[in-house]
């Protein structure tokens, strides 16, 4: 539950490629939030709005596209996705991996009136 | 319509601050814990009780994250440690940017080993770097054997999972032994302690072995 910490930082960003492009109205702005991150999508978009009640991203739609957990295996280096717990590799059964995807949330792009 | 592609990490600023930290950190030879866990998991207990132990070793200090109170600092004060509070006034976690402002109140080249005690909550720190070496989850076993499996991104990035109030167990109805077989199953590399009260006394002295063991690595790179 640390979505408002996370709009704002996209408000942050997307606001640097606003005064960069001089944009006058964003209508979407899209990000892809991983498995792991801990993101709510409705908890997201409701802060999303409620902090862009004016500027030239109000109105904007918020599309979250959820980006799965991906691990790579300490020992046969096979990368897979890590569905649940416990995460243990599908090729060689091995439990030691690391997780190369899915704790982060991208800003991808946004969409905007020329 | 225009479509501009950004592919910015929404972490990244707090991930350069703590890139930053990392890097003041290193540069002093001070070795950081970044201790989470939920309220009431006996977070700030066993700061009280580890922390007489290692500041005979090493020159600590505490930093203590709540939304509101200077209550464990004080707590702290008391072990003859140096605290310093952060009220997040709401917030459900410690940001790097947070650690870096309360770095100028300390003198860093007097220390060995800084604590950082964050927010009680299970789920939002685990996203936020602060520039750590050691990332410590808390569990009393009061919270249920399979808290583990039900909170995994907390475990997940976890050096050390510590075990407390095992002294509880014969009234929780909790098995500890499945609860570490949870643990495993979600990051086989944590290293798990136990810690208990017994007649009086606070056992934790395999933790605090480990911990000057860790932040004397440290310092002799």
């Amino acid at each position: 539950m640390h979505e408002t910490a996370l709009v704002r930082n996209l408000l942050a960003t997307v606001g640097q490629a606003i005064d960069v492009h001089h944009i006058k109205k964003v209508n979407r702005v899209v990000i892809s939030a991983g498995k792991l991150a801990n993101v709510l999508p409705d908890a997201l978009i409701f802060a999303f709005e409620a902090m862009t009640q004016d500027g030239p991203m109000k109105g904007a739609e918020l599309e979250i596209r959820s980006v799965p957990a991906v691990a790579r295996c300490d020992d046969c280096g096979y990368e897979y996705q890590a569905d649940g717990f416990p995460i243990v590799c599908p090729v060689c059964k091995s439990n030691g991996f690391r997780i190369i995807s899915g704790e982060e949330v991208y800003i991808e792009s946004i969409e905007y009136e020329e | 319509m225009a479509e501009l592609e950004i592919w910015e990490d929404l972490f990244s600023q707090n991930n350069r601050k703590a890139a930053e930290n990392r890097n003041v950190f290193k540069s002093h030879g001070i070795y950081v814990i970044n201790m989470m866990g939920s309220p009431g998991s006996g977070k700030t207990t066993l700061l009280e009780n580890i922390l007489p132990k290692l500041g005979a070793h090493l020159r600590t200090a505490v930093i203590e994250g709540d939304l509101a109170t200077q209550n464990d600092a004080l707590r702290i004060e008391k072990t003859g440690i140096t605290a310093l509070q952060i009220n997040t006034d709401g917030a459900c976690h410690l940001e790097s940017e947070m650690i870096e402002k309360q770095l100028s109140m300390l003198d860093l080249n007097s220390l060995d080993l800084i604590i950082i005690e964050n927010v009680g909550n299970l789920v939002c720190p685990a996203s936020f770097d602060l520039g750590e070496d050691m990332r410590m989850v808390v569990l009393s076993v009061a919270e249920g054997k399979d808290k583990p499996v039900k909170y995994p991104t907390a475990f997940l990035n976890a050096d050390t999972v510590v075990i407390t109030k095992t002294d509880l167990v014969p009234y929780v109805d909790v098995d500890v032994d499945v609860m570490k077989r949870y643990i495993a199953g979600i990051n086989p590399k944590a290293v798990v302690f136990e810690t208990a009260k017994k007649d009086g006394a606070y056992m934790s002295d395999q933790l605090v072995g480990y911990i000057i063991d860790q932040a004397g690595r440290k310092k002799g790179v």
